[in-house]
């Protein structure tokens, strides 16, 4: 058959192009990075991708290895499984997996390489003892942010209503959002004397990440409704920026309103007039320190949730994590936030320091009343991380 | 089917150039981006074919892809668009997803009842698909749209909601490991039992399209509704029984991901592969045998392109351009073929015009 | 513009089309094309307008020979076609639609064509606003646009194929004097192809006329029906009469009472009619007089609109063709090849495919069916073999199968157009076949364009005008002209009862 003969000449044709595997140069350091999404998404995935390129940057015998988009409407002919393999073989001797997507594979897959570590970021493998002993974990305390980013708000809301755009229900999206409320009441209450009782909060839970047509809220849709039912601060709590950009076009037709963004610092670039701020992650830090402990032998399994510098909070060579003001921001409450945000070091720098703040500490109940912390008390860190709902005085559902 | 030899020799011609061209325009593309179009080549075929546990993974995906294509097969000669095959895929999915879950049974029964399911679950999911046409007047691929969006929420909510894994919303817990589908070797992870069925359901749709009566009766209604009617065929059973076989093949497809590929059910499951079937069918000239080649080829292709970005830095859509372009000459040059060398003379093809018009 | 066509030939397959045609129009000149279906008219008037080239012949057009392809060449020649379906894109503004075709019309400034449309409408007496939806227009309408284009486009010979369908009288009326005033005062050639007498009479300075694809007749008008009747069926002698038979005494197959029939367009008045065994009932009547759906609801292709219907005794109104089929009526419909047989499947298939014994879970024995299909080539005289393509087969051979298809023994057989373009030995190998299940017990219902067939084959006639019907009782004291009159609607040439209860 004529086909056949074709297809040998084809298959001879692509022989002859394979050829040697790759070379690795003896002093490099390989890791590998596997996103969820773009690395490019302006979000979640793009500030992973760049804490890499960070490290790449730091550290000079590093190689990045990265894989975008693994999710199975991108990339349905792959699996973790199959990615890691890649990267093995292109010598990585560390792949961190940042999506709690992967929390349940990466855990099977380090089964099958126990020669190499695995770092899987949001997840609690490790916490729970699930993980075998080269996986890790860490997350940011993104919470400190999220807290700087709903006082902002109440300090520049008119109406007293912040509306919060939420993604999906777990306990971290419900730890972050019930931390902007505290953030908020605190200032409400305290930096401008209301009554907490005067204050609005409000979530809507999209139901993803981002917008799918057809399957979760519309956040163009809920942004909009916000701003009609009289709230003038909307807070995006998801990947994506709709929000800003709603606040962007109702400021252009002469209503004063204001936005947050999320993650990544780029977040406020569609509509900077009337955003107040970003509570941003800077992975590139917890990265750095994870790849040279694991070059020089020294990795070791745990469970790590990375406060901020609270001595130098915005230093990208230290800190995690922070909030960067936005130009919706005015000088008068950029001041009060100053304040705030003194306080909450101060409390950081010394528990027991009179003039510290922390905002987690009782009397707090969660939102069916169940106490979560008695007056005087300070909520554990295990029951922020698993915080099973909202806490009182939110408005919103928590499953 | 009779060819003389010159129509041989021109079906293998447009066979082979496309795939020719397609290969010089993405060379000339590359090109444009500095990448060595030689070098992707050898990426791309180690990707591929560069151990066993690569072509295990090309497999993996080949399988799903394979059944989703041959129920297309099916649907296709009975002259149906069924774009609602992703949503069977789905719905074999969430329905293959239970009993590993929630019904502790003995490994054998699980995974023979999941399949069972999978394919009663693809198969509901078809009948709805034909019912709207036949008793509704749906159209086929407005309905099929429908109910693919409806069985991704299904699945989203399943996964969100009543069977989500504590502390993790993206996908239900794994499923016990005895009810893994068991695979031929660790290194080789491909599961025999479902290429067993795959061949199986290859084979019977070769035969039944060639030699049963229903295969025939689903041609005729495919080229003629009205006609096939009056010679007496049923064509709204005929119709029908083309979806549920389809969806039940989709089912069992949509199973493979979940209880080979992922052992968990998460959005998304299918990941489109329902899609790249009706491609597969059409590149195959909608010819039965010719399927399963052309899926591996499309499985290979995509396995092969995963190590474009990570180790060339290409855009991981660059694969779904290169794809577009050999689907793109394959259109063109059958459009070129009916053109410059039509199957049926002239002078029928007017004869016909004339009939139509005395109407 | 003088057209002149010289000794035009055109086949299709088996069929002559245009048989030897040579005629002049003169310009200024209305004239009037007729003849029966399929005598020629159409392809005679689609060579014309480009859209078929002619085997032989030449068109001459001002003194000088014309060989053109494709409609766009025809309207450059001046020649253009307002087809019976108006050619036009329906989800476009009248604007659009008028822009797609004109030549140039991209780089035409709006206000240009829009004052084009307004001028060339108003000065025809037509009232087309451009931003209108086409597909909010009436069919006149639509037709008011093609013509309004057609003249924009230069066009100096205009050609009407049953412009009148579809309209009202009204309408029919503006579009007249809006034709007349062309020919008059332009010194436009007008060519009208009309199943309709009266439209004829009212309109045309001349008609030809065809049939089988020869000119067989020119008139200057005025003239009378009953001559353009003779000219167009001729009166050729009926060769075979039926042996008479004591029908009356037989069981009743079809039995009919009060049955009414509804499509969007019209609707045929209540019918009661008993079909016996062995009967064989021709329907007559020009296209779209009603006589096609009421074939289709006699097969549960359509549901019938009220009344009774009952087969061998049992009610089945409201039933569906499947039912029908296992109650033993077959239907051959006029188009073969889009109602019948499946192009791409061989003979053989089709064979297979209309053997109701296997069940459908079947394995198919292709040697049976092969084996089958040869002894129904050699009995029904199929020149084609088992492996072909149904397309590659004549018009006469698809036809002969078709009836090869049909059960063997019919309770009841309703054919649309049994022998329609065919020769005169098809015609009688299919008549053959026909009564030969009519002896064994089988009522026929058929319809025909051939009034000739339907004096010869039927036992009683069913004239149809407009919904209207009329049962000639004793088709053997019926001439085939006082049978052109009466489809004409005129039912008092002929001798018999209006069908009503």
């Amino acid at each position: 058959m004529r086909s056949q003969k074709w297809f040998y000449i084809l298959m001879c044709m692509m022989l002859v192009a394979a050829g040697a595997p790759a070379v690795i140069a003896q002093d490099e350091y390989v890791f590998g990075m596997v996103l969820v999404g773009p690395a490019d998404d302006r979000g979640w995935s793009q500030s992973h991708f760049e804490g890499g390129q960070y490290v790449e940057a730091n550290m000079s015998n590093a190689r990045m290895l990265v894989f975008e988009s693994l999710n199975p409407a991108d990339a349905p002919e792959t699996t973790l499984a199959d990615v890691v393999e890649l990267f093995v073989e292109e010598g990585a001797q560390i792949i961190f997996t940042t999506s709690d997507a992967f929390e349940e594979d990466t855990v099977a897959v380090a089964e099958q390489h126990p020669d190499i570590i695995f770092v899987n970021i949001s997840g609690d493998d490790v916490l729970t003892g699930e993980a075998p002993e080269n996986v890790g974990n860490f997350m940011t305390q993104g919470e400190w942010p999220r807290a700087i980013a709903g006082c902002a708000a109440a300090l520049s809301t008119n109406t007293g209503k912040l509306g919060y755009i939420g993604p999906l229900i777990n306990s971290e999206t419900r730890r972050l959002a019930a931390s902007t409320y505290l953030g908020a009441k605190h200032c409400w209450e305290h930096e401008r004397g209301n009554d907490a009782a005067d204050l609005t909060f409000e979530v809507t839970w999209i139901g993803f990440w981002f917008a799918i047509p057809g399957v979760t809220l519309d956040p163009t849709e809920e942004a909009n409704s916000f701003f009609d039912r009289g709230f003038d601060v909307v807070m995006s709590g998801i990947d994506t920026t709709e929000a800003i950009v709603v606040a962007g076009q109702r400021a252009a037709e002469g209503e004063t309103v204001f936005s947050m963004a999320y993650t990544s610092l780029q977040g406020c670039d569609q509509a900077p007039d009337t955003c107040i701020g970003i509570p941003y992650y800077n992975w590139g830090v917890a990265y750095l320190d994870h790849v040279s402990r694991a070059a020089a032998g020294e990795w070791e399994q745990d469970w790590d949730w990375i406060g901020p510098d609270f001595d130098d909070p915005t230093n990208i060579d230290t800190s995690v994590t922070w909030f960067q003001r936005g130009d919706g921001l005015s000088e008068e409450v950029s001041m009060q936030l100053d304040a705030f945000i003194e306080e909450m070091k101060a409390f950081a720098a010394d528990e027991m320091n009179a003039d510290g703040i922390f905002l987690w500490q009782g009397p707090l109940n969660l939102q069916d009343g169940t106490v979560l912390a008695a007056e005087g008390e300070n909520v554990s860190l295990n029951d922020i991380w698993y915080l099973s709902q909202l806490v009182e005085g939110m408005i919103g559902v928590s499953e | 089917m009779n060819h003389t030899p010159r129509s041989l020799g021109l079906r293998l011609v447009f066979l082979v150039l496309p795939l020719l061209v397609a290969l010089f325009v993405s060379a000339v593309i590359l090109l444009l981006l500095n990448q060595e179009p030689g070098e992707v080549l050898r990426q791309a075929w180690r990707g591929a074919f560069g151990n066993e546990r690569r072509i295990a993974s090309v497999l993996n995906y080949w399988i799903p892809l394979s059944f989703a294509a041959m129920g297309l097969v099916i649907t296709f000669r009975a002259g149906l668009w069924n774009i609602g095959i992703e949503g069977q895929m789905i719905m074999g999915a969430v329905f293959a997803t239970y009993i590993p879950l929630y019904v502790p049974l003995p490994p054998i029964l699980t995974i023979s009842l999941s399949l069972v399911l999978a394919a009663t679950g693809g198969a509901i999911w078809a009948v709805l698909v034909g019912v709207l046409r036949n008793r509704f007047g749906v159209h086929e691929i407005f309905g099929g749209v429908a109910l693919n969006a409806i069985a991704a929420g299904i699945s989203l909510y399943l996964v969100r909601g009543p069977w989500a894994l504590v502390g993790n919303n993206n996908q239900t817990p794994v499923f016990p490991r005895e009810t893994w589908l068991p695979t031929i070797s660790d290194r080789f992870g491909v599961s025999q039992l479902m290429l067993i069925l795959l061949v199986i359901a290859v084979l019977s749709i070769i035969f039944l399209m060639g030699r049963s009566r229903w295969g025939l009766q689903l041609k005729a209604t495919g080229r003629n509704r009205q006609s096939a009617l009056l010679l007496g065929v049923s064509v709204r059973s005929v119709s029908l029984s083309a979806f549920i076989l389809c969806g039940a093949l989709a089912g069992i497809g949509g199973a493979h991901r979940v209880l080979h590929t992922y052992h968990y059910l998460l959005p998304n499951v299918a990941g489109g592969i329902g899609f790249l079937g009706l491609l597969v069918v059409m590149l195959s000239g909608f010819h039965a045998a010719i399927v399963p080649l052309v899926a591996y080829f499309m499985a290979a292709l995509s396995a092969g392109s995963t190590r474009f970005q990570t180790l060339l830095r290409l855009d991981p859509s660059l694969i779904d351009v290169l794809q577009g372009i050999l689907v793109l000459t394959y259109v063109l040059f059958s459009g070129i073929q009916d053109r410059f060398f039509p199957r049926i003379r002239e002078g029928n093809e007017e004869m016909k015009k004339e009939i139509t018009t005395n109407e | 513009m003088q057209i002149e066509i010289r000794h035009i030939h055109k086949r299709f397959g088996s069929i002559q089309a245009n048989d030897d045609i040579s005629i002049v129009f003169p310009a200024g000149r209305i004239v009037g094309i007729l003849g029966e279906n399929g005598a020629g008219k159409s392809t005679l008037m689609k060579i014309l307008s480009g859209f078929q080239t002619p085997d032989e012949g030449e068109i001459w057009i001002d003194g000088q020979a014309e060989n053109y392809r494709g409609p766009q060449a025809a309207i450059a020649l001046g020649i253009g076609m307002l087809q019976q379906d108006p050619l036009d894109v329906p989800a476009m503004t009248v604007m659009d639609n008028f822009t797609y075709g004109a030549p140039g019309a991209f780089w035409l400034g709006h206000s240009h064509l829009r004052e084009q449309i307004q001028s060339t409408s108003a000065k025809i007496g037509f009232d087309l606003s451009p931003d209108q939806m086409v597909n909010q227009l009436s069919i006149a309408q639509r037709q008011q646009l093609e013509i309004v284009r057609l003249l924009a486009l230069g066009v100096r010979t205009l050609i009407l194929d049953e412009p009148t369908t579809g309209i009202s009288s009204d309408q029919k009326e503006q579009l007249f004097h809006t034709l007349m005033e062309l020919a008059r005062e332009e010194g436009m050639t007008i060519l009208l192809v009309s199943h309709k007498l009266e439209d004829v009479i009212t309109l045309c300075d001349e008609v030809i006329v065809l049939r089988a694809g020869k000119l067989v007749g020119q008139r200057e008008m005025p003239t009378t029906k009953s001559e353009l009747v003779h000219l167009m069926f001729g009166q050729q002698l009926t060769e075979e009469r039926r042996n008479e038979r004591d029908i009356a005494q037989s069981n009743i197959v079809l039995q009919l009472d009060d049955f009414t029939v509804e499509t969007q367009r019209l609707s045929v008045e209540p019918i009661t009619l008993s079909l016996h065994e062995g009967e064989v009932v021709g329907l007559a009547g020009l296209d779209g007089s009603g006589q096609q759906p009421f074939m289709r609801a006699c097969t549960g292709l359509m549901k019938g609109a009220g009344g009774r219907l009952r087969l061998d005794g049992e009610d089945m109104l409201g039933r569906g063709y499947g039912e029908f089929r296992r109650a033993g009526v077959a239907f051959g419909a006029a188009g073969r090849l889009e109602e019948g047989l499946i192009a791409g499947l061989t003979l053989i298939e089709h064979v297979a495919l209309s053997q109701a014994s296997d069940h459908w879970m079947g394995v198919l024995d292709w040697q049976k069916a092969g084996a089958e299909m040869q002894t129904r080539i050699s009995r029904y005289d199929i020149r084609g073999a088992g492996e072909d393509m149904i397309e590659a087969l004549s018009g006469g051979n698809q036809q002969r199968l078709l009836i090869s298809l049909l059960p063997e023994q019919p309770r009841l057989l309703v054919i649309e157009q049994p022998t329609r373009g065919l020769d005169v030995d098809s015609v009688r190998a299919i008549w053959g076949q026909l009564l030969a299940r009519s002896e064994q017990g089988a009522a026929i219902l058929f319809s025909s364009s051939d009034l000739d067939e339907l004096v010869t084959y039927s036992d009683r006639i069913l004239v149809f005008f407009e919904g209207r019907t009329h049962l000639i009782e004793d088709p053997s004291q019926t001439t085939v002209s006082d049978l052109g009159h009466a489809i004409g609607g005129a039912f008092d040439s002929v001798q018999g009862e209006h069908v009503r209860a």
